[in-house]
């Protein structure tokens, strides 16, 4: 079950989840991710939160991390803003 | 140019200089670390893009591309760059409509960016939200969502993408575009675009043919048509465009939250429908070739790949060419060309047709010189022309061929593509709206069937049910007659015996007779059978009540005999002997003095009673009927008395279990007053550490209750006695006066501060309610809301109305709330509200969309108001608005004490 679905897992342990677990990244793209340094999900919501929640900066640096393309970067970035949304 | 020569060493610069750099063009970056370098480098790089651009075109005003809006800004360089083409074409739009135009691509760029990006307004339009919000279809959200709208997809041919593909930085082109755009004087500028927008697919289709993205494809691809369109036609094909990046955005989250979006697909399809067609048709004539390639690819499964790739080439072009200037641009139209003779492959399937597509529209847009690419953009529009020659007689789908022929011009004079591409339109138009219509529609039933299914589950069971109903009762009745029937018939059997009589009759002739002479054999069977009708007779007018006299006597029978014939008296006794030997029934039987007498031989015979008496037809059956009529009534009889018993046990067990549950409740408010009266004392050491129990009942309850809870204070009250180890009872002396009383004894420094956790309380908002989380307005008058409860952890047969309570209070301001209904078997948690009109439901919507109740997130979603009449008719007659039952506010306690506003929410 990938993170933020619908906002229904808002909240939910972020934590210790690897970062495949988030909305969008599969297993192809989590190595990747992996393999850069980003292993577990809140890493990546830092990266988010360091580009300033901009989603466009995230979408460029989600696909040069990863190759991600653009609706898993949108679907990846819904995440971590409805995080900080709620939470923030 | 100080900015091209700072652009071809990015890669030189320190992490400050970078900073400084984006701070330079009102940027502001975050910081720049290791994996945010490269992003920054890129937004740098198409910022100095976008500053050549404003530069070479002389300022025109529209620099205002904002480097932060990266989305529409994007979308609305196309639009403009398109625009801008057209004009040069000849089309003759008027600057200011340009920048009219501009408008929804700047409303685009809004709602696409993010309230957070600054927008640049092009050229003086500003009037982005008005116009976009009239498009504002949004996004397609994720595949869960069942609008994955086949209107984004049809009509923007992945829109979506365009948008994201605009994420991808397409600054810089959109910038010169833009720029190119505003102007309508220079032509060149307009070819500029145009040129720009061919070479850089070329370029960028061939650099992003990795790109799966499809977004820059659709875009450029609008992009291309918006150049060579009209001012008005752009924007229609704008409008779209940009709505195409912000649709994608409000549309996802109008998926989200908008039951209504699938079925306002309806209403909406429509115009959308139309609006895309429109934009379609007008695309066609702009661009005839990517136009029609959009929708088509559009289409097709993978059209979001296609567009992507193509937009992706579109991209990566506006990258190279930004990066490199017009040396890139040129490579890339030769690039472009050179991929355009290699050959047509399918345009649903890979990008490279689209690509040829657009690079064939670079042909026709190609208009006069461009300043510092002409040289190129001829030879390439020469090789281009060429390649679409050579592209018009490839296998491109239907419209292409056609287009594609009409559009080659043998000039690249700008007035010819331009008619022809008019031409053009009327045919593909068509072909396209059609195509798109039947492409859509299926599509747009989709959102549909699935809220149809969400219902149709509750449909299926009251129809069936009903009709079932009927079934069942149908069958029930004729079981019961058929048996009925049979035990009439076989009632009515038994008084007919008389074939069997003979039948019996004959069998202990056979045997007994044996003795008898033959002679006499006769004589005796007749005399018997005489005897046994007589006797029937007389029995059967006994039973059915017309005489009183059963059996016959031995002399009346001799008398009855002698009258039928002299022969028959010698015979009776022998008969009369055979009957006694004969153990068998014969019908006959004969009875002595008394019933139980044993008769020994013919002497003791004194009656003779037939055992088949011989009933009328009618006697028979009014007998049956009797019988069948008091035994149904003995078994309906056991049968309600088993009901009731049943009931009455039910009632009892409910009753009971009421008792005790409101005996607990008692317990547990003793407790707490006791716990709380002990920690009073704990502090204040004036008060006694015991409480007296009835002082403690008269401040739980109520004077007027106490009657009544007199029974479920005493079982209370035994209960703390008996089970409640914490507190003692005792005896004291107060004021002179005997009391029992309470002593709560455990020590408090126990872990009897239990956290109270609160239930079904609000408990705040997770989010503000903008713009991009909800609708913009209210759409109908019935709401879904979302994840209220959990149904399997709810206890009870009542906590259905706590919820009620709950949303009516977080309501209270808003008194258009007419009918709630609470899904108790939901696993979703949903409750069902319906209000007088939209404005309440909006109202509504705001103050409980996004709230935190008993810490679950609240959604909430439009419905369909017929729908919603249809899984709850009974709410067609509400009409008068709801309150809630009290004014404590229970649920709202804990908002009141964070925020001091009991009922007002934040929210749009």
């Amino acid at each position: 079950v990938s993170l933020c679905q619908k906002g229904r897992e808002i909240g939910r342990a972020y934590g210790g989840k690897p970062v495949g677990s988030l909305a969008g990244i599969g297993e192809v793209l989590g190595k990747k991710l992996e393999e850069r340094g980003f292993d577990k999900a809140y890493v990546v919501l830092g990266q988010f939160l360091v580009l300033k929640k901009d989603e466009d900066l995230f979408w460029e640096w989600l696909k040069d991390t990863c190759g991600a393309n653009a609706k898993q970067s949108r679907d990846c970035f819904g995440c971590p803003q409805e995080w900080c949304d709620a939470f923030l | 140019m100080a900015a091209a020569a700072a652009a071809s060493g990015p890669q030189q610069l320190s992490d400050e200089e970078l900073f400084s750099q984006l701070r330079r063009y009102g940027l502001s970056p975050g910081p720049v670390t290791e994996s945010t370098r490269p992003v920054y480098l890129k937004k740098l790089k198409k910022l100095r893009e976008e500053e050549q651009q404003q530069h070479r075109s002389g300022g025109r005003g529209s620099k205002t591309r904002n480097s932060n809006n990266n989305n529409t800004a994007a979308a609305a360089v196309a639009a403009a760059g398109p625009a801008a083409a057209a004009v040069g074409m000849g089309v003759r739009p008027v600057s200011g409509d340009l920048s009219y135009l501009r408008t929804p691509g700047g409303l685009g760029r809004i709602s696409v960016s993010g309230p957070e990006s600054p927008l640049g307004g092009p050229g003086g339009a500003s009037t982005a939200p008005v116009a976009g919000s009239k498009v504002l279809l949004g996004f397609s959200s994720d595949e869960s969502d069942v609008e994955a709208s086949p209107r984004d997809q049809a009509g923007g041919g992945g829109r979506r993408d365009r948008a994201a593909l605009q994420y991808r930085g397409l600054k810089a082109p959109p910038a010169p575009l833009a720029a190119s755009e505003v102007t309508n004087s220079n032509s060149a500028e307009r070819r500029k675009p145009h040129s720009w927008w061919g070479a850089r697919r070329p370029a960028g289709l061939e650099l992003q043919t990795p790109l799966k993205d499809g977004a820059a494809e659709d875009e450029e691809e609008e992009g291309e048509d918006g150049e060579e369109r009209d001012p008005e036609a752009e924007e229609p094909l704008w409008a779209s465009r940009a709505v195409n990046g912000s649709r994608l955005l409000p549309y996802s989250c109008r998926e989200n939250y908008s039951d209504s979006e699938e079925e306002e697909d309806d209403d909406v399809a429509p115009t959308r429908q139309v609006l895309k067609d429109d934009s379609l048709s007008r695309h066609r004539p702009r661009r005839s070739h990517s136009k029609s390639l959009s929708p088509l690819t559009a289409k097709s499964a993978g059209s979001r790949l296609e567009t992507s790739v193509q937009g992706g080439g579109g991209l990566a072009m506006n990258d190279r060419a930004a990066a490199a200037g017009s040396l890139d641009r040129s490579r890339n139209l030769e690039e472009a060309a050179a991929e355009l003779g290699g050959g047509c492959d399918q345009v649903d399937c890979s990008p490279i047709p689209r690509y040829r597509v657009s690079a064939k529209k670079l042909a026709p847009l190609l208009p006069p010189p461009l300043p510092d690419m002409d040289s190129t953009l001829d030879s390439s529009t020469g090789s281009l022309l060429k390649t679409n020659n050579h592209i018009g007689g490839g296998a491109f789908n239907v419209d292409s061929p056609r287009i594609y022929s009409n559009s080659l011009p043998p000039s690249p004079a700008v007035a010819t593509p331009a008619s022809l591409r008019i031409n053009h339109a009327n045919h593909t138009g068509a072909n396209h709206t059609y195509l798109k219509n039947a492409y859509s529609k299926p599509k747009l039933s989709e959102p549909e069937e699935e809220l149809l299914q969400q219902f149709k589950r509750e449909e299926v069971s009251p129809t069936g049910s009903f009709s079932a109903h009927y079934l069942s009762m149908f069958l029930l009745t004729a079981a019961c007659l058929f048996f009925l029937i049979l035990g009439l018939t076989y009632l009515g059997m038994r008084g007919t015996g008389i074939s069997e009589d003979g039948g019996l009759i004959k069998n202990p002739f056979d045997e007994t007779f044996g003795k008898i002479q033959e002679s006499e054999k006769n004589l005796m069977m007749s005399t018997l059978y005489r005897l046994h009708d007589r006797l029937a007779q007389l029995a059967g007018d006994h039973e059915c009540g017309s005489s009183s006299q059963r059996t016959l006597s031995v002399q009346e029978a001799a008398a009855y005999l002698k009258d039928l014939g002299p022969e028959y008296e010698h015979i009776f006794n022998t008969s009369l002997q055979w009957i006694l030997e004969n153990g068998k029934d014969v019908g006959i039987r004969c009875v002595g003095y008394s019933p139980e007498e044993e008769l020994k031989n013919i002497t003791d015979v004194q009656f003779l009673q037939s055992t088949r008496p011989q009933m009328s037809f009618w006697c028979r059956f009014r007998r049956a009927f009797i019988t069948v009529t008091h035994r149904l009534l003995l078994l309906c009889l056991g049968v309600v008395m088993v009901c009731v018993v049943l009931r009455y046990m039910k009632y009892r067990w409910t009753k009971e279990e009421e008792e005790s549950r409101q005996m607990y409740d008692m317990v547990v408010k003793i407790i707490d007053v006791l716990r709380s009266h002990n920690e009073a004392c704990q502090e204040n050491k004036d008060l006694q550490p015991y409480m007296p129990i009835p002082h403690v009942r008269d401040s739980l309850i109520q004077p007027h209750d106490r009657k009544k809870m007199k029974k479920v204070w005493d079982r209370a009250v035994d209960f703390l006695a008996a089970n409640e180890s914490r507190v003692r009872t005792e005896t004291r002396r107060i004021g002179g006066a005997d009391f029992l009383v309470w002593r709560w004894i455990q020590p408090s420094a126990s872990c009897d501060k239990i956290l109270v956790i609160p239930s079904k309380v609000w408990q705040g908002q997770a989010f503000h309610l903008d713009r991009r989380n909800s609708p913009p307005n209210s759409l109908t008058p019935c709401l879904k809301i979302r994840n209220m409860f959990d149904p399997v952890m709810e206890i009870g047969d009542q906590w259905h109305l706590a919820i009620q309570e709950a949303i009516l209070e977080k309501c209270s301001d808003n008194d258009g709330i007419v009918h709630i209904a609470v899904d108790k078997n939901s696993r979703e948690g949903c409750v069902y509200v319906k209000c007088l009109s939209p404005e309440y439901a909006g109202k509504a919507f705001k103050a409980l969309h996004g709230s935190w109740f008993d810490g679950k997130l609240v959604t909430v979603k439009y419905l369909r108001l017929d729908r919603y009449h249809h899984r709850f008719p009974q709410a067609l007659t509400c009409n008068t608005p709801l309150k809630p039952s009290n004014k404590h506010m229970n649920s709202m306690s804990h908002l009141r004490l964070r925020t001091g506003l009991a009922n007002s929410q934040g929210g749009s």
